[in-house]
């Protein structure tokens, strides 16, 4: 595609100019022209680093729960916990079994902190994604391709969801079978249909609920 | 003599008069309002009779800057706010997150008075902090399915059409701790992760011609390039969830109003909003709106990446996850009265908010002060645009007694802003995204304007 996009400005003025028996040179008929420069997939790469939820894109690579381990304590454990259970106010890794998981929401507690790998993540190679490009998180993007799947099995296996003997690579991290997968479904709100009643809208006293429990001091 | 008394000085019998026959068309409007309902007046809303005027018999003094000079032009090259204005800034909360990097501030809308949020005052959202990117070396690809892939540099940008509008953005965690009861004292921190600006930039729309997207693309992602390389899925028509169920045909529209924004309110972005480019996509939860984009990518798939599956997500009572969150509902609130701006005294206030829909333009917003039992429709300030913040006033008469004020919005598709109870029956009491419900404020006797909860609505 060369001639894009022809802007109603640019005919009109053209037709106009023509009409007097000028030159339409300078006036823009693809507003676009010369603007950027085509780039090969190939270049591109370096930045294409999106892992698809089904695998796609992982790149060629792979690492061990046990080669996991080393890394894990000397540039996770810190914020996510030893065994997954996180510290300083940072994500837990692993938190309740899906039934478990499932009971509290029932009950009508998300409970962010009670999300891990375990329960509120639905595909393993996005984890691997999120891993190599954003952890750790103080040094971010800074572990290599075999690094961050040996830390992607080992807080797989945190969270019960690989074995100790597993490897995690570009041929396996898709079939991985993740408890939460299910459970996703995609939003169609609204979900609530609240009417535009104008008077009369109740009959009985409002009783105020709730003081101000935690407020903000400055 | 306080500043107060100083306000209520008459000048003349002229202006007196004038003020009073403003006075009396101003009550008739109260009036209506505490009228609508017989519950109201029983309530005890009705005019409370004219409240007595103190004078000032003092004469006035020549003031503290009446014989000095000032200060030069150019003193202050960039200019800031008043210095009696210190207070007006954005604000965090330090329990709300583990640290700042990863965290969010809050704009103080009770601070402003219009639609648009000074740039030194957008609420602010980083997953790994705020970068400083050279524009001189910044460069946007967009590739995928695409007939040419294309890299451009900042330059090349500004060079195409451009396009302008006003939008708001929010972050769906606004309100969000307000979820399980009433939590925080100031509405900086109940309604504060939402700013309007004006942006300018190139269309999305007009790049997808320009390098030619496949039709068949359903999707495309964006990127940044920040230390998060924060990247969120965006559905176009046609496109499916990783089980092949569609997506909502609405939330495939939003892309038509995206673009690629370099400028914020007639200047360029702050880095703290995505400098020296941003994703900008109109009614979505501001997340999706990439800051410092490096990268467009069209595709036939989301990617499910962590924001998708882990982190902006709605585990819900009925034992599902909801994915996909992605328009940010109607929503209002009362910026004036509120907790940080208290009743002074008997007598005329206007009761003032702002109202905004992810889904288009503000329709109507009433406002009610007794806790929800009868409501008026006050009045919209132009201009009232699409995936814009509105504001709203009506007059209102206060004699003292306590009130329980509230705003609801209802945009141009019919949706009317829920309560926080049928918002609760849905999602439980302890979730966190896109809590639009309606804000009750509590005016007490004394003045104080608290935030609140009703019972059962």
């Amino acid at each position: 595609m060369s001639k894009l996009k022809t802007s109603k400005f640019g005919l009109g003025l053209a037709a106009g100019v023509m009409a007097l028996g000028l030159s339409t040179a300078g006036i823009a008929a693809d507003e676009f022209n010369g603007i950027g420069a085509k780039i090969t997939e190939k270049a591109v790469e370096p930045w294409d680093i999106s892992v698809f939820y089904d695998g796609t894109n992982l790149p060629e690579g792979s690492g061990t729960v046990e080669a996991g381990q080393n890394p894990y304590d000397a540039k996770c454990a810190m914020c996510h916990g030893a065994f997954g259970e996180g510290a300083e106010g940072y994500p837990k890794m692993a938190g309740d079994p899906m039934p478990a998981f499932i009971k509290s929401l029932k009950q009508g507690l998300d409970g962010v902190g009670n999300r891990g790998v375990n329960n509120a993540w639905g595909h393993a190679p996005t984890l691997f994604d999120m891993i190599k490009r954003h952890m750790p998180f103080y040094a971010p993007g800074t572990m290599g391709v075999d690094e961050s799947y040996a830390v992607t099995c080992y807080v797989l296996n945190l969270g019960g969801i690989v074995p100790m003997d597993f490897t995690c690579s570009d041929k396996t991290l898709a079939d991985v079978d993740m408890p939460a997968r299910d459970y996703y479904v995609t939003d169609t709100r609204p979900d609530v249909d609240n009417e535009r009643c104008m008077s009369d809208c109740y009959d009985y006293d409002p009783k105020v609920v709730g003081a101000v429990v935690t407020g903000v001091s400055e | 003599m306080s500043e107060t008394t100083l306000d209520q000085t008459p000048q003349s019998d002229a202006r007196e008069g004038v003020a009073s026959s403003d006075r009396r068309k101003f009550l008739r409007k109260s009036v209506a309002l505490a009228a609508s309902g017989a519950a109201a007046a029983a309530a005890g809303n009705a005019y409370a009779g004219d409240v007595k005027l103190e004078t000032v018999t003092e004469p006035l003094k020549p003031g503290a800057t009446r014989n000095i000079l000032g200060r030069g032009v150019v003193s202050v090259p960039y200019g800031m706010p008043s210095k009696f204005e210190k207070h007006v800034v954005r604000r965090n909360v330090s329990w709300l997150t583990a640290d700042t990097v990863a965290s969010i501030s809050f704009t103080p809308w009770q601070d402003l008075n219009g639609i648009i949020t000074p740039n030194g005052l957008h609420f602010e959202r980083h997953h790994a902090g705020a970068v400083d990117v050279d524009p001189e070396t910044h460069q946007l690809v967009i590739h995928g399915m695409v007939d040419k892939p294309m890299v451009f540099s900042m330059e090349d940008l500004k060079r195409m059409p451009s396009h302008t509008a006003i939008h708001f953005l929010e972050c769906p965690a606004n309100g969000a701790m307000e979820w399980r009861g009433v939590q925080m004292d100031s509405m900086q921190f109940t309604h504060g992760m939402m700013a309007c600006s004006e942006w300018t930039g190139v269309k999305l729309t007009d790049l997808m011609e320009y390098v030619g997207v496949d039709p068949k693309s359903t999707w495309l992602y964006a990127e940044g390039t920040d230390g998060s390389a924060l990247q969120r899925s965006i559905p176009m028509e046609g496109a499916k969830d990783q089980f092949g169920e569609p997506i909502p045909a609405d939330q495939c529209d939003m892309y038509k109003d995206a673009m690629i924004a370099y400028a914020q309110n007639g200047e360029a972005l702050r880095p703290e909003n995505g400098y020296p480019i941003r994703f900008l996509l109109p009614g979505c939860e501001a997340n999706m709106s990439i800051k410092w984009l490096r990268r467009i990518k069209f595709v036939d798939k989301p990617l499910v990446t962590y924001q998708e599956t882990r982190h902006y997500i709605e585990p819900l009572p009925d034992g599902t996850i909801r994915q996909f969150s992605l328009v940010n509902e109607t929503n209002s609130v009362i910026n004036y009265p509120c907790p940080d701006n208290q009743m002074k005294g008997k007598g005329a206030y206007e009761i003032r908010g702002i109202a905004w829909s992810g889904r288009g333009k503000i329709a109507h917003v009433d406002v009610s002060v007794d806790g929800g039992k009868n409501w008026q429709e006050a009045e919209l300030v132009q201009p009232v645009m699409s995936k814009c913040v509105t504001k709203f006033k009506l007059p209102f008469e206060w004699n003292g007694d306590e009130h329980l004020i509230m705003s609801r919005a209802t945009d141009e598709t019919g949706y009317v802003q829920p309560t926080l109870m049928q918002l609760r029956n849905v999602r439980g009491t302890n979730s966190i995204y896109h809590k639009n419900s309606i804000q009750a404020w509590k005016i007490e006797k004394t003045g104080e304007v608290k935030n609140v909860q009703i019972e059962n609505f």
